[in-house]
């Protein structure tokens, strides 16, 4: 006899975490099922939780586990290209005081383990009511009349529920099973791998502090990184501007060598050996990496959330904070679903709606563009000539002992004006983007000013005496 | 000095309880011979034989379970899934 839930959600990562407690907290009887022994034993990040996790989940300041350390600086290195590696630009920064919100005028994020954080929210969820069942491998989707309508584990366990969320990750076997999507193109995910070191955390609070990210770019690097949390160093790569798909075109040599290869930078090298790091683990993981915002993450009964809907931003697939907003979304949903017994088609595209309209979904504003342009600094010719520019500047105008000042600044004008092609390059990028995101606007308040005259009109219409239809936001009264 | 920053050996750095049934299958008709799933390997567990591509007989107790290989087939040659639960790659510091 299958037990009956009012929701099921598929994966404890944070995405499944956050729909299970929200949906709880409302009463609802949950059922959250994990494959892995613990939550988070199976998954890879960075990881830092960035400042929008705090602003939208306040209780999360409660939270305190070993491995955190807060980053309050980024620094980013900029590289000429191999053999040599040297670094030829260093940005070494704090948030920006424009930033809309306190938490992200005072740090970047919170550096922490997958271990611990996905333990503490699954921790969450049991609290707030949900049952968590791990060692849970789902294997099949239950279906009546058309509609996804329970799931079913590998060993044959049947559950059942008017809504399942899927929130099990890149491969998610519920938007396969439901027919959503069989899998990503190749260039639609980025394949990173990890080297995590253990360090002294005497020696990190020395040597890196607060300025706990650390990146690598140059031509033939692309993104790679380094993060610290209170005692120890993740190395990941090869991050943004490497898809699966341009990865495997230029046929680079193997991931761990790829990542080995960050490590010849000096600039990184001698960051780890100043820590005292010493390997620890070897990891990899898939993960979604679009430029616009998938549509297909929903059906009858069904919603897909996190990585499972490909939700990463397309700059950095940054993905733990869209993985728990699209989860609290959807838990709503699913709510609203089963209060009005309507789990149908129409019922969950509200999900997808809320999202389009959501920070998650503005995210995706020119994403095609910013995409470009992260493959783009891993360009040689580009790159090289980008960061040559910003060394010729900034020596002219500020940090020139060799010669006469004025004639060094002279020069300025004339730096920027060779460089024409490069700036051009990049405006090409980035007019795109603003236009996009000016053209939304723009049609968001003519959608106003429709929906302002419909209700006038309707208004108009009670007013004479009509009765009808003065409600209707859609404007068919007039 | 030695460089203990940059000396990665891989499969002592894992910890992977080896599977109880397969989870990767490969379709020898499908198989084109691209080599992705070569490049793409964080382990280097495929190999290329007789122009056709061959998983490690021993990936049950290497595989990482990213399914880059997965994607990076564009001829559907290759299927994967996930170990049973509690068995496979188990992270400690991710
Ligand atoms: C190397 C790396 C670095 C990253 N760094 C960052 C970062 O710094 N900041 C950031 O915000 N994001 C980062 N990301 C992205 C982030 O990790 C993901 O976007 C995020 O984990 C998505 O959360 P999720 O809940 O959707 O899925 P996941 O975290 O993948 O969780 C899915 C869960 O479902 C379970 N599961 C899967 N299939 C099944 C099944 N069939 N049955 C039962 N359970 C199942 C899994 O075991 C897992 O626990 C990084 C990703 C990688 C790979």
């Amino acid at each position: 006899m299958a037990e009956s839930y009012d929701l099921i959600v598929v994966g404890a990562g944070p995405g499944g975490s956050i729909a299970a407690k929200t949906a709880a907290e409302s009463g609802m009887k949950v059922l959250l099922l994990e494959r892995s022994r613990t939550p988070g034993e199976k998954n890879v990040s960075g990881f830092g939780l960035t400042s929008k996790a705090y602003r939208d989940f306040p209780w999360l300041k409660k939270m305190e586990l070993p491995s955190m350390r807060v980053c309050r600086k980024c620094v980013g290195h900029f590289l000429s290209p191999p053999p040599e590696l040297d670094e030829r630009v260093c940005l070494y920064s704090g948030p920006s005081r424009r930033i809309s919100y306190p938490e992200g005028r005072e740090f970047f994020t919170v550096m922490m383990l997958r271990r611990e954080f996905d333990e503490y929210l699954a921790g969450e969820a049991v609290s707030a009511g949900a049952e968590l069942r791990t060692l849970s491998l789902v294997t099949g989707l239950v279906r009546e009349s058309g509609r996804v309508a329970g799931v079913l584990l590998e060993g044959g366990d049947e559950f059942r529920a008017p809504v399942v969320i899927g929130a099990d990750g890149a491969l998610s076997a519920v938007a396969r099973l439901a027919g959503i999507r069989e899998k990503w193109r190749p260039d639609e995910v980025v394949s990173v791998c990890c080297i995590d070191y253990s360090a002294s955390r005497e020696r990190l609070d020395w040597v890196i502090d607060d300025a706990a990210f650390h990146g690598f770019f140059g031509p033939g690097i692309g993104g790679n990184y380094f993060m610290c949390m209170a005692e120890g160093v993740h190395l990941g790569g090869p991050g943004v501007g490497n898809s699966l798909v341009s990865r495997l075109n230029r046929r680079r040599i193997k991931p761990a060598r790829e990542l080995l290869d960050t490590i010849k930078a000096p600039s990184c090298r001698n960051l780890l050996k100043a820590v005292d790091a010493v390997p620890r683990e070897w990891q990899a993981h898939l993960l979604p990496w679009l430029d616009r915002m998938p549509t297909n993450i929903f059906g009858p009964g069904v919603m897909l959330v996190g990585d499972a809907a490909g939700l990463p931003e397309p700059i950095w697939a940054e993905g733990v904070w869209q993985a728990m907003y699209s989860g609290r979304l959807a838990a709503e949903v699913a709510l609203e679903a089963v209060d009005e017994k309507d789990a149908s088609h129409a019922s969950m595209r509200r999900y997808l709606e809320r999202l389009e309209k959501s920070p998650v979904g503005r995210d995706f504003i020119g994403g095609t563009q910013m995409r470009n342009l992260f493959e783009l600094l891993g360009d040689e010719r580009f790159f090289g000539e980008l960061t040559e520019m910003a060394v010729d500047l900034f020596v002219a105008m500020f940090m020139n002992g060799q010669e006469v000042h004025s004639e060094a600044m002279a020069r300025f004008l004339p730096i920027l004006a060779e460089n024409l092609p490069v700036l051009m390059e990049v405006g090409r990028i980035y007019a795109p983007v603003l236009l996009e995101a000016y053209s939304g606007a723009v049609r968001d308040k003519l959608q106003l000013l429709k929906g302002l005259g419909a209700i006038f009109s309707g208004m108009a219409g009670t007013a004479q005496g009509g009765g009808k239809g003065g409600s209707q936001p859609g404007g068919e009264a007039s | 000095m030695s460089d203990e920053v940059v000396r990665i050996d891989r499969f002592s750095l894992v910890d992977i309880t080896p599977a109880t049934r397969d989870f990767i299958r490969v379709d020898p008709q499908k198989c084109t011979g691209c080599g992705a799933c070569v490049v793409i390997c964080p382990m280097d567990l495929w190999k290329m034989r007789e122009g056709r591509a061959c998983l490690a007989e021993d990936y049950r107790s290497k595989c990482m379970e990213c399914g880059s290989c997965f994607i990076a087939c564009e001829y559907a040659a290759l299927d994967f899934s996930y170990p049973p639960a509690g068995e496979g790659i188990s992270y400690r510091y991710a």
